[in-house]
């Protein structure tokens, strides 16, 4: 870490997260700039040099007659991240590795990987891992008027409500294409702002020409859902059961294979029909 | 001379194992985390209603009473033993359980329709609880840490230098 400090720092920023201080040092100016783009959606700037985690970013220069390009290094702590040739995957390894700190060690907070629409004053949370379609079916229920929370994270508090983790959306082209951020707002929607029950834990998996006829699960199954998505289980196992709980006590829990988005979204809303008391 | 070996019988009593869990309820359900193998379990709630009452005192018969007078089901010693079957392989007994030969005389429809009267045939879900990293959302660029592939877009995790990085190709792949 000596070694890491030795290396002459140009500037930096402080903010705190869920309870936990960041840090962030880079060795070009001109990379601040395009760090907001990749924080948690709800961040509040300090000024404290103490931090709980601290980034480091050595962004590669251009060096020699030849002009070649060192590579980008980051490293969180004394612990290397990332040495990469592009800035935008360094930046991506940075926002990856925040995100998953935060999930794994804020105390007042339940992080559960997991897409969230707000529908009828209720919450309608998709657990799922990377590739699963969750995103797609959020940004469909957010077309078809659904209010959106989230396209990574269920944020519960200790009564079992979802919080808004309200960053655009990472919307991929296509099959294993470049992800392209996208506001709830361009999607004809609008952001939660307030936490919500939980209504319907719908545990999907994209399968090609699937319709969606989902089967009903107990809500003790609904805790397995969504503990098999929760980023800090392990560490603290009574915590997160008593959170879960609360969140899947009184809710749906439908799981199933889906084929095209809009048809499981339609259905999705469908079945949320009886739920709750308010209009979105 | 070895004895044969005797098969359980509905005298069997079983006792459940309560070390190293953590036990919630859930509505009229379980949810128990083992915290030795972090795998968690759902007991549907007649699997929570035979699991509370493996003390060591009570028959499979018993259970299966208690099943009839609770949930209102039909005395059936059977669907009892494959209860303690799915308890016992989620390691919630402390000792797993041998389902005797003549206990399952019925047909595998009648054993169905006899345990969707119970809420079906999900006695017990397990799952593996997962490692932190293992919950993270997108695939890692090439050039990140990593240690293991899964967590690498090119589906590759290879030792570079001294350390783990994603990189593509197949081949030295961790």
């Amino acid at each position: 870490m000596e070694t890491l400090d030795r290396l002459g720092w140009a500037a930096g920023i402080g903010f705190v997260a869920y309870g936990k201080r960041i840090g962030i040092r880079v060795s070009t100016p001109d990379v601040l700039a395009r760090l907001p783009a990749h924080l948690p959606p709800e961040v509040r700037p300090v000024d404290s040099p103490i931090v709980d985690r601290l980034y480091s970013l050595r962004v590669g220069e251009i060096h020699g007659a030849r002009r070649v390009r060192h590579l980008h290094l980051l490293y969180a702590g004394a612990m290397r991240l990332a040495r990469t040739r592009g800035l935008d995957d360094v930046l991506a390894v940075l926002e990856d590795d925040i995100q998953l700190y935060l999930a794994e060690s804020a105390r007042s907070r339940l992080f559960v990987h997991a897409g969230v629409v707000g529908w009828r004053g209720r919450a309608i949370v998709l657990p799922g891992h990377s590739f699963s379609g969750k995103t797609t079916l959020v940004a469909t229920l957010v077309r078809a008027g659904a209010t959106y929370y989230s396209d990574e994270y269920a944020v519960f508090d200790r009564q079992g409500r979802v919080h808004p983790y309200a960053r655009p959306l990472s919307l991929r082209a296509g099959p294993g294409g470049p992800p392209r951020r996208c506001s709830a707002e361009e999607l004809g929607g609008v952001a939660g702002d307030r936490p919500l029950p939980v209504g319907l834990i719908a545990w999907s998996e994209y399968r090609p020409g699937e319709e969606w006829r989902p089967r009903s699960l107990h809500p003790g199954q609904g805790v397995l859902a969504l503990l098999a998505h929760t980023v800090s289980a392990r560490r603290r196992p009574a915590a997160t059961l008593a959170t879960l709980e609360q969140a899947a006590s009184g809710a749906s829990v439908l799981k199933g294979f889906r084929g095209e988005a809009a048809h499981a979204a339609a259905a999705i809303l469908s079945s949320m029909g009886d739920c709750g008391t308010t209009s979105r | 001379m070895k004895e044969p070996a005797r098969e359980p019988s509905r005298e069997l009593s079983p006792v459940a194992r309560r070390e190293r869990l953590l036990v919630r309820e859930v509505e009229d359900e379980l949810v128990v985390y083992d915290l030795e193998s972090h795998r968690a379990h759902s007991l549907s709630r007649a699997a929570a209603l035979i699991w509370r009452h493996c003390d060591g005192r009570t028959t499979v018969a018993e259970l299966a009473a208690l099943l009839h007078r609770e949930l209102d089901a039909a005395p059936d010693e059977t669907v009892v033993w494959m209860a303690l079957r799915r308890l016992g392989k989620a390691h919630l007994l402390r000792d797993p359980v041998t389902v005797p030969s003549q206990a399952v005389s019925c047909s595998r429809r009648e054993l169905t329709r006899r345990m969707a009267v119970l809420g079906g045939l999900a006695f017990v879900s397990s799952i593996l609880v997962p490692e932190p990293v293992q919950a993270q959302s997108a695939c890692r660029p090439d050039g990140a840490a990593c240690i293991s592939s899964t967590q690498c877009c090119s589906g590759c995790c290879r030792l570079i230098g001294s350390g783990l990085e994603c990189r593509p190709g197949a081949g030295g792949c961790v």
